[in-house]
């Protein structure tokens, strides 16, 4: 048989751990319908049954407050599952018990899981097994995840009450003071005779009581939905008068009080004095002076090993592709399809695809500082900073990654719990300066600020920064206001992580790189491809050919004329030659008549190779402008002409869409120097200078650069990461919005003012 | 920083007594006497154990001095000032 088996839990409580030991690498990711909540699932099998295993949300409580509740709720609510799963971290019984209560109601065959029963005991807690399964009418199971220590035992409860009815009815009801239980039995009872078909009617009774909206609907569509609601709005009256608070806050103590009933007669606190080494390492890690030192060393380090350890499998990536493409365009004949294959699909993916190690390691290290509890002390130590653009303390880490690069900065907003808090993140993080756009500030900071370079690199940095922070504040005023919620934030004992779950957190988030590699930018940079390969037939004004030819003739003759002068100083040196000891060839006058020929030939023939390149160059820069891509570029030209741009910046910055290095490349073709720059090219510079830019255009130049709308792999992460096109498309135009403002606004003044002109 | 001058959150309780979590020390101890604030915020607090009653314990500070990071029902838990003000506690000695 099949069985659905739901693995519910606090946040923090080892469920995933437990997860991780029942199913094995056996795992599915996606997402919950309809919100952007990941969704895992897994299966195993055991005595002929297959068991089908969710990995629910972490959640507090069952209240619908976040997405993740919601999601959990419903879930248990659909009846679904056939059995839940309740982990428990057994050294933070009391809390963790809460969401146990509210399981218990909804009436699920449920088995309870101590979790982390080794730091219970460190921490001198002896829980009874027996007791709390006795007074929780369930089967609980001690179990210590990280060494899979009680999985066995575990799993043939789960079997056991899989399939056997007897192990199924004995969920006990959580006990509420008296006046509570007699308001929950009115409804209760109004409810089951009016609708027998509702299988958690307590429940039902008790979510009417915390006037909760989500039930509340659904009863109304009940055939005597108005009499329970009506009942239930005596009901909260009286307890509310009576206990001088909201139903729900009176529930939620109930459930407090009970639990508390039962900690009592099962947990026995030892006087032994145990060392809470988490709070030790605490003592230093959130230390008042040492905390923020510390953990700028950590971010630095994060850097360090990010960009440094990356670099080197990024190079063979490089080589390999560089090697594919070879082997590729000497296989196939020069066609459009070699074209597309080689320039198109595998140059375009493949500039993405060097920064896989990056985002591997970077997302490793985020598994480690999440597993280990770190996360939770990084947003305590930054939330001060980010409260201020109305983000919590966790989105400092995302924000710093965007300096790398924006894309698994994006998919690091996974971090942060709240939906609204994401979008935000995800908003904002393109203006980080990421790593792509150095290679554009150092070669145009390069060729007109010379000697400033380094400031003006800086400047474009802070100005990321200011821009940033400002549209942080801007958002969290306006179209994302009100839908921030209070800091509530545990701070989890620190705890050595496993590499089992480092490894699949790590390959996870990866995977969802990888899969957009495989669509979004293969998509995109085909585009791209078009655009530059079309129409394959251009007129052009001036014939290359022809100017070829006579560039090579004119050589050639020059050539012969070198030859002839040579010949003829020969003659005359001979006619004077005297010695009969040596023979001509061999003299010294001769060997140096020789020596000048070949220097002066070696001379010209460099010249002419260097004509001949250059109006090749020419050439492209030409054909390139015919294409679709120099007309979308003459296009746009109107539009960019108030900040000071031609033709060249409009396709330079289209094409930087793609990815935003591929700006200097693509000068680097405009200006027919090949497309084998870097940025300290020479060419591309002088070509720049000649081009008229004056160095106040190139300033307004960086701006743009700086500012307009993310790379084609980062906004597949904004639509992946926010789940809509909306704030998808939002995030262009506000992005190209931005950075038309303030790149028209330097030329503007600069103009006004006669700065750099 | 700018706490000071904003009037504190309006609470039922007498002014005399009128203690909050945010006025506790490091290492001082209170007990829970009325939560204040937003219905959700109240809720959420509630659910995570901050009961009425419920004994609480001021760890220490962040290094930025906020938020703040208490011990209650034997976990660590981290607020803000601005949301640890909507909390009125009874030192305990």
């Amino acid at each position: 048989m099949n069985f659905n088996i739901a693995v519910a839990g606090n946040p923090n409580c080892g469920k995933t751990t437990i997860f991780n030991a029942l199913t094995g690498a056996k795992q599915r990711v996606g997402n919950w319908p309809g919100v952007t909540v990941e969704k895992k699932s897994g299966h195993y099998n055991q005595s002929d049954h297959k068991f089908d295993v969710i990995d629910l949300p972490g959640t507090y409580s069952l209240a619908a407050f976040s997405a993740e509740e919601t999601v959990v709720r419903q879930y248990l609510e659909n009846d679904e599952a056939d059995v839940v799963v309740n982990i428990i971290d057994a050294s933070n019984l009391e809390r963790n018990l809460f969401l146990t209560t509210q399981l218990i109601e909804l009436g699920k065959p449920l088995v309870l899981v101590l979790n982390m029963m080794d730091m219970a005991n460190e921490k001198g807690l002896q829980i009874d097994v027996d007791t709390l399964a006795t007074l929780l009418g369930a089967p609980v199971v001690p179990v210590v995840g990280r060494t899979g220590e009680g999985i066995d035992l575990l799993k043939e409860k789960i079997l056991r009450v899989s399939t056997e009815i007897s192990m199924k009815a004995r969920l006990i009801d959580i006990c509420y003071p008296r006046d509570l239980e007699i308001e929950i039995d009115k409804l209760h009872q109004l409810i089951q005779v009016n609708d027998v078909t509702d299988k958690h009617s307590r429940w039902t009774s008790i979510k009417l009581l915390e006037s909760d909206k989500q039930t509340r609907d659904e009863v109304r569509l009940h055939s005597n939905g108005t009499d329970i609601l009506d009942q239930a709005k005596i009901s909260v009256g009286r307890i509310e008068g009576l206990f001088k608070d909201t139903g729900r806050a009176i529930i939620s103590s109930a459930r407090y009080g009970f639990i508390q009933g039962a900690m009592r007669e099962c947990v026995v606190e030892s006087l032994v004095d145990s060392v809470d080494y988490s709070r030790q390492i605490d003592r230093v890690l959130t230390n008042r002076w040492l905390g923020l030192p510390i953990f700028g060393l950590f971010m630095w380090l994060m850097f360090k090993l990010t960009y440094d350890i990356g670099s080197i499998p990024m190079d063979w990536i490089d080589r390999g592709l560089v090697a594919l493409m070879n082997f590729i365009s000497d296989l196939l004949p020069d066609s459009m399809f070699a074209s597309l294959l080689v320039d198109g699909v595998i140059g375009g993916v493949g500039a993405i695809a060097v920064f896989l190690p990056n985002i591997f390691i970077l997302f490793l290290i985020i598994a480690v500082l999440e597993d280990s509890g770190y996360m939770a002390r990084v947003a305590f130590i930054m939330d001060r900073v980010m409260h201020n653009i109305g983000l919590h303390g966790k989105a400092f880490i995302p924000m710093i990654m965007g300096f790398g690069c924006n894309v698994p900065a994006i998919m690091g907003t996974r971090i942060l719990e709240s939906r609204r808090d994401r979008i935000l993140t995800v908003l904002i993080n393109p203006f980080m300066s990421c790593s792509a756009r150095l290679p554009v500030y150092v070669l145009v900071a390069g060729a007109f600020f010379p000697e400033n370079a380094a400031t003006v690199i800086f400047s474009m940095y802070i100005l990321g920064i200011v821009a940033a922070i400002g549209s942080g504040k801007l958002f969290s005023r306006t179209i994302l206001k009100g839908m921030s919620k209070p800091f509530v934030l545990e701070l989890p004992p620190y705890q050595r992580p496993t590499l089992r779950s480092l490894v699949l957190h790590t390959w996870e988030r990866g995977y969802l790189f990888i899969q957009k590699m495989g669509t979004v930018i293969l998509v995109g940079s085909v585009i791209i491809w078009v655009l530059g390969y079309f129409p394959t037939e251009v007129e052009l004004d001036r014939d290359y050919g022809s100017e070829r030819t006579t560039l090579t003739l004119e050589y050639d003759s020059q050539f012969i004329a070198l030859e002839s002068k040579f010949k003829k100083s020969v003659d005359q040196d001979r006619s004077g030659y005297h010695s009969e000891m040596i023979v001509y060839e061999s003299s010294s006058s001769y060997l140096e008549l020789l020596e000048q020929y070949q220097l002066l030939k070696k001379e010209l023939s460099s010249e002419k190779n260097q004509q001949l390149s250059s109006l090749r160059q020419q050439e492209i820069g030409d054909i390139t402008e015919q294409k679709w891509i120099g007309r979308v570029g003459k296009i746009f030209e109107p539009i960019v002409r108030p900040l000071g741009f031609t033709w060249r910046e409009s396709v330079a910055l289209i094409t930087g869409f793609v990815a935003k290095e591929i700006v200097v490349s693509t000068y680097g073709v405009l200006f027919g120097v090949g497309e084998d720059v870097d940025e300290g090219s020479q060419g591309v510079i002088s070509g720049l200078r000649s081009s008229g830019m004056t160095p106040l255009v190139a300033l307004s130049f960086l701006v743009f650069t700086l500012l307009y709308t993310p790379c084609l792999a980062t906004v597949a992460a904004i639509r992946r990461e926010t789940g809509t096109w909306a704030y998808t498309l939002f995030s262009i135009a506000y992005s190209l919005g931005l950075a038309y403002s303030l790149a028209f606004a330097v030329s503007y003044f600069g103009r006004m003012f006669n700065w750099l002109s | 920083m700018f706490n000071f001058k904003r009037p504190r959150h309006k609470l039922h309780i007498s002014d005399e007594n009128d203690l909050r979590l945010s006025d506790l020390k490091p290492g001082e101890k209170g007990r829970i006497t009325e939560i204040g604030g937003s219905e959700n915020f109240r809720h959420r607090l509630i659910e995570m154990g901050l009961t009425r009653d419920a004994e609480i314990c001021v760890d220490k500070y962040a290094p930025l001095r906020d938020p703040m990071e208490l011990i209650v029902k034997g976990y660590h838990l981290s607020l803000r000032g601005m949301d640890a003000e909507k909390i009125a506690v009874e030192r305990i000695v």
